[in-house]
């Protein structure tokens, strides 16, 4: 009798964990379908960048393996939006860790009416990234009606085609997107630094160190993991920025200003050119790719190596 | 004893004539120092609120004034430009071209609305097994939906674009919503699932024992406790979805375009239309500035998908 309850038990215990196994599928089903979903139009993306793809004559359609692809390195403003895409993501995200992390020193310390900036200075984030650009490009004017130059005036500077001209351009895009960005960057530094131990700067402290080599040797090897995670999403967005670029300048003057983002956009719909932009729009991806990989693992081993 | 207060006595007297010395110095020292840190946090201020506000000061003007040179800080107010928005395509006399700003705003609504809706549905589940149970392919599968974060949208639009156009979905609130769901579903799911696994072990344990299923520790345990977290993830999923813009810049039509791309609009190919651009920039900005303070201590945990808390 008891034999045969513990041979129940265990095939009950059996059954539960046999549907315990197929459960969490079962859970996972429907986020899992909607998101396949999303993929089919990856896979089928892959196959027309192997095509010829052209949607002014969607009926003559040949399959011509990578020729897209070499045809694309082959192309000078390629090469030139490339390159912008990964100067651009670089530059940025370098300027702008370092001024989060200076906002983030700052907003950490003590300073009068800390609660209500750390409040205002999250105001870029909560406005969507586009009309942000919209308004700064309000602000952008070329003239002297546009308030920048206005404001620029009075230290003697004369009007400056803010989006008008090649490098005024990139200098523009790199403030809006850094107004954009900065308090997601400093937001980030300061929950690192707010989550520092106390211990090490009290030692410091007893040694006689200063402010200046507190921050060096204590301070930044501490927020090491949190610097490069701001680093690898700011990199990520910053690789494939588009909403600001697309507003403001379009990828002109001069295509100065033309990512892969932007080229693949406009070889898609606007040349109608399928093939050619989803081949650019891959490049991008594998970029972003090796990007986070690298990133993501620098990250793992700075977490790692603190904890 | 006398050793002691003798030295005690030269202590006290060293640290009075180095106060008196040093006291102007270091009061100079110390003003200086509050000027610097007030001038910073000034500054601070001025360069995220002075965009906001000058773009509110120029909804409020009329063209004449928003194109004069220099530019004017004192002018008549005028509502001239909301009332344009408000009216939207019909009074507008040139009814084809004039942005059709309402039906913008309610797409807005509708479409995050929808798109939140559908992936809270489906990411309770999917975020609930990734945070309680440990089966094969778990962290793959939650790198795979961390992976949607980071992948370049037209790698997905520009086939997506032709799909829609094939099925009909082109130009739809449901093919948006659907869309959407590449920003909302990975996102709610790992959110979901850092406040899920914050529910302390021993209470699910305590329900098991009493005889919950799985059905049960989720409706009865994780998903009261969790309260906080879901309102949480609710709000930053509208209000990424209010953000979007390069999905219905490509998928979405003149009947269904949400509020950023509409804004574009002001920019036509005779004139742009900065002072109703201005104000539709405000009135979409709005409701994101409020969202927002309520969950102001969460939106870093959101942008990052839970990765920092």
């Amino acid at each position: 009798m008891s034999r045969r309850n513990s041979t129940m038990e265990i095939q009950a215990v059996r059954r539960r964990s046999r549907r315990g196994r197929v459960l969490p599928y079962l859970l996972l089903a429907p986020a899992l379908v909607l998101l396949t979903g999303m993929v089919y139009p990856f896979c089928a993306g892959f196959y027309y960048s192997l095509t010829d793809y052209w949607l002014q004559f969607p009926k003559r359609f040949h399959f011509f393996w990578f020729q897209n692809y070499t045809h694309l390195f082959g192309r000078s403003l390629f090469a030139r939006a490339a390159t912008f895409t990964v100067g651009y993501a670089v530059a940025a995200v370098t300027v702008q860790i370092a001024l989060g992390l200076a906002v983030a020193l700052f907003l950490h310390g003590r300073i009068p009416g800390r609660k209500a900036i750390r409040t205002l200075v999250l105001i870029p984030l909560m406005i969507p990234p586009v009309i942000s650009a919209l308004m700064w490009k309000i602000m952008m004017d070329s003239t002297r009606a546009g308030i920048l130059n206005f404001l620029l005036s009075f230290i003697g500077i004369d009007p400056v085609n803010w989006l008008g001209s090649p490098h005024e351009a990139v200098v523009s895009i790199f403030i809006i997107d850094t107004w954009v960005n900065l308090p997601f960057v400093s937001l980030i530094l300061l929950g690192g630094l707010q989550a520092l131990p106390t211990e090490p700067y009290e030692a410091a402290r007893v040694d006689g160190a200063g402010a200046a080599a507190m921050l060096r040797y204590i301070t930044l090897p501490l927020l090491r993991p949190f610097i490069l995670l701001a680093a690898t999403f700011r990199v990520m967005d910053s690789l494939r920025i588009f909403d600001v670029i697309y507003a403001t300048t379009m990828g002109g003057p001069a295509d100065e200003t033309t990512n892969l983002s932007i080229m693949s956009f406009r070889d898609a719909f606007e040349w109608y050119q399928i093939g050619m932009g989803v081949t650019e729009s891959i490049v991008l991806l594998a970029m972003v790719v090796v990007a986070s990989y690298v990133l993501l693992r620098m990250w793992h081993r700075s977490a790692e190596s603190l904890a | 004893m006398t050793v002691l207060s003798m030295r005690r006595q030269r202590y006290v007297a060293h640290r009075a004539t180095r106060r008196s010395a040093g006291a102007a110095q270091l009061f100079r020292w110390h003003y200086l120092r509050n000027v610097a840190v007030v001038t910073a946090a000034a500054a601070l201020v001025v360069w995220t609120v002075f965009p906001f506000l000058w773009i509110f000061l120029t909804s409020l003007k009329r063209p004449p004034d928003i194109i004069s040179a220099p530019p004017k800080f004192i002018f008549q107010p005028t509502l001239e430009n909301y009332l344009a928005l408000a009216i939207g395509d019909h009074a507008a006399g040139n009814a084809s071209t004039h942005p059709d700003f309402p039906s913008f705003y309610l797409n807005t609504i509708i479409i995050s609305t929808g798109a939140v809706a559908l992936s809270l549905v489906t990411s309770i589940p999917a975020a609930y097994a990734l945070a309680r149970f440990n089966f094969r392919f778990k962290n793959s599968l939650g790198y795979i939906f961390m992976g949607f974060r980071f992948v370049p949208f037209l790698v997905f639009v520009i086939p997506l674009y032709l799909l829609y156009l094939r099925t009909g979905l082109y130009n739809t609130r449901i093919g948006l919503i659907l869309a959407y769901q590449l920003i909302t579903l990975p996102f709610s799911i790992w959110m979901l699932r850092s406040f899920f696994s914050e529910v302390p072990l021993e209470i699910q344990e305590a329900a098991q024992i009493d005889g919950c299923s799985w059905l049960g520790t989720l409706l009865r345990v994780i998903l009261p406790l969790s309260m906080p977290g879901i309102a949480v993830t609710v709000i930053l999923g509208f209000m990424f979805c209010w953000n979007a813009f390069d999905f219905p810049l490509m998928l979405a039509g003149r009947q269904t375009f949400p509020v950023t791309v509409g804004a574009i609009q002001f920019i036509s190919y005779d004139q742009v239309l900065w002072g109703q651009m201005a104000a539709a920039t405000i009135v979409s900005a709005l409701p994101q500035l409020v969202l927002s303070l309520m969950v102001q201590k969460y939106i870093v945990r959101g942008l990052t998908m839970g990765a920092v808390r």
